[in-house]
């Protein structure tokens, strides 16, 4: 181990590693923006809507985020629709990540049972305030593991971006490798600065998670 | 709090498990490098998929190229049939480790010698020169590196391209890709206003794509690209230093320009400025 290397290029991973934080954090929250309507489409069967939806989950859970940045950095550019690389890497992460994310909002919403429904009906409550008291409440408790999940997953999935020439960690690494050659250094502090953003966010899920199932099951 | 010792204990014992496992590499019974390839009846070498003329697989699946023809000989030469090789498709950056990890005897992937990568594996003598060449389009032709300030030139990771112009002109801002398709589709896409790499493999490539000129032929230093084996594999290193010699003999390398770069190249390039013969550079 060459610690003089290790240190050297600790600023190259810091600047990476922000790049892979940026592209996560809008890629995630999309995600969670497209995954909550496509499930709430589902999940009322809406007309139409519910099948494009559906195609849009098949499609999307079914291809590799490879294929699809590849194909929105190079297919697309054919065809005269030049994105950034940038703007590739965020719908790419989105359009993978909404579908994720629509079947854990919908795996909530179907826990929820008839008979929770039926009673808030019976009290009165309209479909709006239905939605809002009883079962969003409780479908986002169910929810919340699967949705945790899915943003580490989309974290980690940020790693295939170095292949439409985006400078994330893996990119960095890869690059330090063919340039001096340094495959053990670049590696291991490859999977420590993944280790450091992820740990933390796992740890604070879990911390999440363990409140909203106190808010739901009351223990 | 208990949960978070836990986590942090395995993690702990997952790396210590790591490092026990990365002790049990230890080398194999010492047995002669070449008899290990004659043994297993089969050569392996690591060549490129998408650098031709050099490197490449045809339309039937099949590799040709430069440094395919050389590695044909090579496994003629040792095992008695050309066809006892196997390829194994690399990409720049990944050169290197393929031979640290043992995973190929010969690196022939058009492999330029520099200082950097010598200290990692084993040269033998050259049997191709070259230089970088930087091909732009034609409307936007970019005929000196002054010009390329504050644009963007596509390179590809772990060429020489790339750490020249990291070392000699940090303020050209550089587009790194992985494989040369990739590469070449960006400059396509207009997405750098030039790409440079070897001079050999974009004088080949503007000569087939019409719209494209190489404005910059001869940059850097004159280079020599070598067949690579891993660092301390002196016995086939000098066996194949002794090949090249007898093929300089036969003159090999001009036979495999006229076959293999000479349909690329046309009459716009000639053969004493891209071939070594007998491995020594005049």
């Amino acid at each position: 181990m060459d610690f003089d290397f290790i240190v050297k290029s600790i600023p190259l991973y810091v600047k990476a590693a922000e790049v892979t934080l940026e592209l996560s954090f809008w890629g995630i929250l999309l995600s969670l923006i497209i995954g909550f309507i496509c499930s709430l489409v589902i999940y009322y069967k809406v007309k139409l809507l519910a099948q494009v939806v559906q195609i849009y989950i098949e499609l999307s859970r079914n291809t590799p985020l490879l294929i699809q940045l590849f194909f929105l950095y190079y297919g697309f550019a054919k065809i005269g629709i030049k994105f950034e690389a940038y703007s590739c890497a965020i719908f790419g992460l989105a359009f993978l990540g909404g579908s994720y994310m629509a079947e854990a909002f919908r795996s909530g919403l179907e826990a929820v049972s008839k008979i929770q429904i039926e009673t808030g009906l019976s009290v009165g409550l309209n479909r709006w305030q239905l939605m809002r008291y009883i079962i969003l409440p409780q479908a986002f408790s169910v929810a919340i593991p699967a949705i945790g999940a899915n943003a580490i997953f989309l974290l980690k999935e940020t790693s295939v971006v170095s292949a439409i020439a985006l400078a994330d960690l893996m990119f960095v690494a890869k690059d330090l490798i063919g340039m001096y050659y340094k495959t053990t250094e670049a590696l291991t502090m490859l999977v420590v600065a993944y280790l450091i953003i992820l740990l933390p966010i796992s740890l604070l899920l879990t911390f999440i998670e363990r409140k909203v199932r106190h808010a739901g099951f009351g223990n | 709090m208990k949960k978070f010792l836990k986590t942090v204990s395995l993690i702990l014992t997952l790396l210590f498990s790591l490092g026990v496992l990365a002790g049990c590499g230890s080398e194999p019974a010492k047995k002669s490098a070449i008899d290990q390839i004659k043994e297993r009846g089969k050569l392996r070498v690591a060549v490129f998929s998408d650098k031709p003329p050099f490197g490449f697989v045809d339309a039937n699946g099949k590799n040709q190229g430069y440094d395919v023809y050389l590695a044909k000989r090579l496994a003629k030469d040792l095992l008695g049939d050309e066809n006892k090789v196997e390829f194994v498709l690399v990409e720049a950056a990944s050169r290197i480790e393929v031979l640290e990890a043992d995973k190929v005897d010969i690196t022939l992937a058009n492999f330029t010698v520099t200082p950097e990568r010598k200290e990692k594996v084993d040269f033998a003598n050259p049997y191709m020169k070259v230089a970088l060449g930087i091909v732009s389009p034609e409307g936007a032709p970019i005929t000196s590196v002054d010009q390329l300030k504050g644009k963007k030139l596509i390179v590809n990771k772990g060429t020489t391209a790339e750490t020249y112009f990291t070392k000699n002109y940090p303020d050209v801002e550089l587009l790194k890709y992985d494989q040369n398709t990739e590469a070449f589709q960006a400059l396509k896409d207009g997405r750098g206003a030039a790409l440079a790499h070897d001079n050999t493999l974009v004088f080949a490539w503007s000569r087939e794509n019409k719209g494209y000129v190489t404005g910059i032929t001869k940059l850097g230093e004159l280079d020599a690209i070598a067949p690579a084996v891993k660092k301390g594999n002196t016995e086939l290193r000098d066996w194949i230093n002794t090949e090249l010699t007898k093929l300089g003999e036969e003159k090999f390398f001009h036979k495999d320009f006229e076959e293999t770069l000479k349909p690329a190249y046309g009459d716009s390039v000639n053969p004493e400025d891209v071939v070594v013969e007998g491995g020594a550079i005049k």
